[in-house]
Parts: structure tokens; sequence; C-alpha cells
């Protein structure tokens, strides 16, 4: 029960699909998942339709499983006429989802700034948008980087899921060296072992970056 | 997507819904061993000494830390190497299991924190022993707290119930892929149904949990956030 | 309390006894989506070839069967690690492969075929180079011969590699590929149920015999048992009416065979009356 060197490049091969998978669908995730927010906190009026179709998203993307949205995506669109790569799949799919949950933490870190600062900014005649764009959400991205650093640890767990449509990440890197060779525990502990690994980088690196960006007295009421 | 397929659809539900099932006993399965392993790791990352506590922090660590996928496949192929054979059901539920037994720790950690000391202090005043103070006073408040953060770990693990289709489970998901595969058209009306499915039961879920936790409910005690 | 103390009784006495009372059972595993060798019936029922005859031995030997979906490369490691005990699925014997596992007597004869869309124009030389791209199944002697034979001599293909047969296939009719290469009877297969969509282009002769699977050296004793069975099969000319029920009509109409005949092979066991009934219905 030893391992193979020969092994390495292939997996760092898949490693590397994977880090860029869940790069680029947090990526995204954030870009949607804040206007996702926004709309949901502050559509009203004419707007009020875009209020429910975030709200209809979120609540689809929250509620059902991502395996489920993976193989809409991929097996599904195509019979009617959409067909994506194994890697595009998989990022619609995560990208979309994440999308729903990061909204959700926005929203709440939107909401957890006083609304004060919202009538402060307007009563110095800035429009809403405008407040929105320089008062409300750099205080929210900030109060949001907690939750948000959880969502990117749970997407490159999550990333796993995306072997079942073909996409050579180090899951399938893993699988197809284990089927050739039958070292099914060796290849699996490895990729344990390096997820791990990954994890806890990323988990340090977050939070010396929470630290760096924190503003003190910011947000010490009203977080849940 | 024809009415045509949605109506195939419609007929093959019986056998989505055998699928079904198969997650729903998972689900319990799972449920159940994380219950009561969280609440053990819980117990000992609180009230242990140092070093078995520390133990208990590093099981957390690793079981949250390691993607459910991976999981599975070391409980479903690991056994193997030592002579043991177990089912791919089992293997889920106890892959899983054990992962949601990582979370529910830290969920139960956070509600017997959140009762105050005092009560120890006066359940040991009264001469009762620390195992049974903890099992008459502490764990019945924690459990009651403890079903908020519960009702979140409960809509999760449902949803991961479907990653039991990589190890071979034949479950929703699975045969969803059956009736794709005889007929590609019924894919996305299939899958669309699936995704329902689950969504009627995340709520179905959510609204139940909610209701024990009103009838439980103690007034005045709550956790301060 | 006490009723504890009997509820705790009742499941192990339960499971002492359904350990005891176990017959002989064997673990097969398959990859079910492979038409018409093996598949899922839209009912859920696993119905095939393979599978039938896996069933139909069991019978005639006097052992039960678990019948198991497994991805077709693990199946092979699934028995190896012991998992699995009978891989039925379809297997081309190769040396390769029989080192690591033993093989039944041969029980099919096939070559490979390449299928293409109608109206490519593609044939099989134009299909398989050229800058094509070609798909094939995961483990399959059919990725095999393109890996060694094409991309491994040079010429220029793309090999796009699928967990699952099905999926190629619709693949290919999309417009991702340009020909699938597989096994000729589950191509037939295929281009029956896509009619008029898909076309095999040619057939590359490989000669290949199919055989069941078990782990090397045989440790359970299954392999005489199930050459045994294929015997009696092919004597009482059951085998033939198999043939004959799965090679040839279209899927709806084995699977409505198969629905009103298996009580013949689950209840009454019998089957050579089985096999009868169903290739009478299928061929009707």
């Amino acid at each position: 029960m030893g391992l193979d060197w020969a092994w390495l490049p292939q997996l760092a091969h898949g490693l590397k699909i994977t880090m860029e998978l869940t790069a680029a669908c947090m990526a995204m995730g954030a870009a949607l998942g804040i206007v996702l927010a926004l709309l949901r906190v502050y559509a009203r009026g004419p707007f009020l339709p875009l209020f429910w179709l975030a709200s209809a998203y979120v609540q689809f993307f929250r509620g059902t499983p991502l395996l489920v949205q993976l193989m809409i995506i991929h097996f599904g669109l195509p019979s009617v006429g959409i067909r994506f790569t194994p890697f595009l799949s998989g990022l619609i799919a995560m990208g979309l989802n994440t999308a729903a949950y990061q909204a959700e933490y926005f929203r709440g870190a939107i909401q957890a700034v006083k609304a004060g600062q919202m009538l402060a900014a307007r009563s110095l005649g800035m429009t809403r948008v405008a407040a929105i764009r320089h008062v409300v959400l750099p205080q929210a991205l900030r109060l949001a980087l907690p939750p948000w650093s959880n969502e990117l640890i749970y997407m490159l767990k999550y990333s796993t899921i995306v072997y079942m449509i073909g996409v050579m990440d180090l899951m399938g890197v893993a699988r197809t060296i284990a089927a050739r060779n039958f070292r099914f525990l060796e290849l699996f502990s490895l990729a344990a072992v390096i997820y791990l690994g990954i994890v806890l980088l990323l988990t340090f690196a977050l939070r010396w970056v929470e630290r760096r960006i924190r503003v003190p007295g910011l947000g010490s009421a009203g977080r849940g | 997507m024809t009415v045509e397929s949605w109506i195939q659809v419609w007929y093959a539900l019986p056998v989505l819904l055998r699928g079904l099932l198969v997650n729903l006993e998972l689900l319990l399965g799972l449920l159940a061993l994380g219950l009561v392993v969280g609440m053990a790791v819980a117990l000992v990352e609180v009230y242990a000494p140092r070093p078995v506590a520390a133990a208990a922090v590093a099981y957390e660590w690793f079981f949250r830390g390691v993607p459910e996928l991976v999981l599975l496949f070391l409980f479903y192929f690991g056994p193997d190497q030592f002579g043991v054979q177990i089912s791919a059901f089992t293997a889920a539920v106890l892959a899983l299991g054990f992962r949601s037994s990582a979370y529910q720790s830290q969920i139960f950690r956070g509600a017997i924190q959140a009762i105050p000391a005092g009560q120890m202090l006066a359940a040991r005043s009264l001469g009762m022993g620390r195992l049974r103070a903890i099992w008459h006073v502490v764990l019945p408040q924690a459990l009651r707290l403890s079903l908020a953060g519960w009702s979140n770990e409960f809509s999760s693990v449902l949803k991961d119930t479907t990653l039991a289709y990589g190890i071979g489970v034949v479950e929703v998901m699975r045969q969803a892929r059956y009736l794709t595969a005889r007929n590609f058209r019924l894919a996305l009306p299939a899958f669309i149904a699936v995704a329902f499915l689950f969504l009627i039961l995340t709520y179905l879920g959510n609204w139940t949990i909610g209701l024990v936790e009103r009838r439980l409910r103690i007034p005045g005690l709550e956790v301060r956030r | 309390m006490r009723k504890r103390a009997w509820l705790w009784a009742l499941v192990g006495i339960v499971l002492v006894g359904g350990v005891a009372l176990g017959a002989e059972k064997f673990v097969v595993g398959c990859d079910i989506a492979w038409a018409p060798f093996e598949w899922v019936s839209p009912k859920g029922a696993y119905l095939g070839f393979d599978l039938d005859v896996m069933r139909m031995i069991a019978i005639l030997e006097g052992y039960e069967i678990e019948i198991r979906d497994t991805a077709f490369d693990s199946i092979i490691p699934a028995v190896v690690a012991g998992k699995v005990d009978i891989g039925a699925s379809g297997f081309t014997i190769t040396a390769e492969r029989a080192e690591v596992v033993d093989f039944s007597q041969a029980y099919w004869t096939s070559d490979q075929a390449v299928v293409v869309r109608e109206g490519s124009g593609l044939n099989i030389v134009t299909a398989l180079s050229g800058g094509a791209k070609v798909g094939a199944q995961r483990g399959t002697t059919g990725a095999g011969w393109v890996e060694d034979n094409l991309v491994g001599k040079g010429v220029n293909v793309t090999l796009v590699l699928y967990e699952t047969y099905p999926e190629a296939v619709l693949d290919l009719l999309a417009g991702r590929l340009d020909a699938v290469v597989q096994d000729e009877a589950p191509s037939q297969q295929a281009v029956k149920e896509y009619a008029g969509q898909l076309v095999i282009a040619g057939i590359i002769k490989t000669y290949e015999e199919f055989g069941f699977l078990v782990a090397k050296g045989d440790p359970k004793r299954i392999l005489p048992r199930i050459n045994e069975g294929m015997a009696k099969l092919k004597a009482s000319g059951a085998w033939d009416n198999l043939v004959a029920a799965y090679f040839g009509p279209s899927l709806d109409k084995i699977e409505a065979a198969w629905e009103a005949c298996i009580s013949i092979l689950v209840e009454e066991r019998d089957v050579v009356r089985y096999a009868q009934c169903l290739a009478d219905r299928a061929t009707q």
C-alpha cells in the first residue's frame, strides 16, 4: 500500500482545475449575489417584480440539491438545444447555486448597516444608488466576509461533484487513477489530505484578510 | 421539453418516489448517527480535560474539512482493505452521519455554552454528580436551544443525500438518470421534478421542526446573541 | 425499560435469523445502461440479455443473486476488491483483464461498430481521422482500440471518454462528436432507437468475445456453475429464445414482453418457459 510519485503531476493538474472552478464560481456568485441581495433589500414600487424574482431564485437554488441543479444544466438543457462543456456546466451550476447563498449573506450584511447611514447620505444630497454604492456597500461587504469565507470553503468541497459529469478535477483524477490501478483507499486518502490542506490554508488566509479589513466598532450589534 | 415528456415523467413518478424513499431512509439514519455522535463530541469538547477535548476538535476539523464525496468513497472502499464488506447504503449513512456529527456538535456546543454556568453550579450544590447534572439539567435545555441550528443542518443534509448517487446507492438521482438513459428527452422534466420534490421536502421538514420548536419552547430560555 | 428490552431482542432475532436463513448469494456488478445487454426500463426494472442470463443460471444452479448497478470502469476493481462477486456487463475477454480476473467461457462474439450521424457523409475512414472527435465509453475495448490504433499511432483524432454509453450517443446526436465507437449490438440498438438520425458507418473487425468474470482464482467457485448453467441454457433452447428476444426487437417491445413474462422466472422459476414466453411476445 504505497504511493506512486507518477500520480502527482496528474493530481496537480486536477487540483488546478478544482481551484479554477472554485475561484470562478465564487466570482460569478459574488457578482450575481450582490445584485440579488440589493434587489431583495431595495426593490420597491415599479421594481417590485424584481424583488419577487430574486426571492424565487434564492428559494429555488437554496432549496434544491446542487447535484440536481448540475444535472438539469448538463443533461436537461441539451434537450432544448443548450449544450455546455462539462467544465462550463459545472461552473454555471456552482455559480448559480452559490449566488443564492451569497445573496443571503450580503442581504444580512446590508441590513446590518444602520438605517441612519442611508438617511444621512441622502440628506447630504446623494441619490439612493450613490448612497448604496459609496456608503452601504463598502461596509456591508466587510461585514459579509466571514460568512463569505465559509461559503468559499463550502464551494471548494462541493466542487468534487463535477467529476460526475466528466470534469477531471482533483476528484475525477483520483477516481480515474484509482480505477485503473485498483488503489482506491490510497488515492482517496491522498485526495482527502490534499483537500484538508487547502481548506486549512484558505481558512488561515481568509482570517488574515478579515482581520486586515475589519473596521473597529462596525457591526457589533445586529450581526446574526 | 414537450408536454408528452412531462406526461411520461408523471407516469414515472412512482419510480422516482421509490428512489426518494431511499434518500429519506438515508437521511434518518445519518441524522440519528450525527445526533448521537455529535452530542457526545460536544460534551467532550465542553466538559472533558484539555487533551481529550483537543481530540474532539481534531475530529470536528477532519469531518468538516474533507469533501463529502471523498468521505463517501473512503467509507465505501476503505473497509475492503480490512476485509469488511459494507454496502453502499451503509457507507453513505456512516460517511454522511459522521460528517453531520461534526456540524451538529458545533450546534450543541453553542447551545450548551449558552446555558448559564450557574445552572451547573446549582445542580452540583444539590449533590448531583457531573454526569447526572449534564443529563438532567444541561441536556434538556441544550436540546431545545439547538433546534434552530438543527433546522439548518436538516436542510443541508437532506440535499446531501443525493451525493450517495456517487457510490451507487439507488436513490432518486439514480432513478432519474435511468429515465434519462432510456429517453434523453425526459432529462429536463425529470430533473426539474426531482428539484421540486426536494423543495417540498425541505419546506415540510422545516415546518415540522418549527412546529416542534414552538411546542417545546420555554419562555425566557433563548440564546442571547 | 421492559419494552425497550423486547425491542432489542426482536432486532437481535431478526438479524441472526436473517443471517442464518440467508441462501447463498452473489453480487453481480453491471453497468446497467447498455441495451440490449442491460438497461433500466421506465418502470425501474433491470432487464437485458446479460442480466436475464445471470438470473436464469442462478435459478438453474441454485443460488441467489443481487444485481448492483456499478460504473463500468469500477466493476473490475470492485471484483478484485471483493465488493462484487460476478462481473456481467458485456466484458470482452482480454489478456490484460485476464491478469486480474478469471473469465467464464465466451458467450458472445462481437466487433466494434462506428456510429455516425445520418447525413454527415462520413465513412469509416473519414469518421476516424482528419481531426474527427471520436467518443467512447471509459474502460471499454472500443476506447482502448481508438487509443492504441489511432491516438497511439499518431492519427489525427480526439478521443472523448464518457462514463456511460448513452451519454456518448447524446453528444453524437448533438453534434459534439463525429463518431462513437462501441460494440456492435448496443450500436445497432442505438441506431434503432434514434431511427433516421444515426447510422453505422462501418465495422472494425476486432473478433471480440464476451465473458462473465470473477476474481482471480475464483475463490467462491462460481465459474464452473456459470459455465454449466450456460451449457444447460443452450441445450434446452432457452438461450436461442433469449437471443431472439433481446437482439432485434425494439426496447419498448422487449420491456412489455419482460413485464408479462417475468413472473414465470421469479415465481415459477421455470427457465425454459420464461425464455419461450419472452421470445414469443417480443418478436410478435
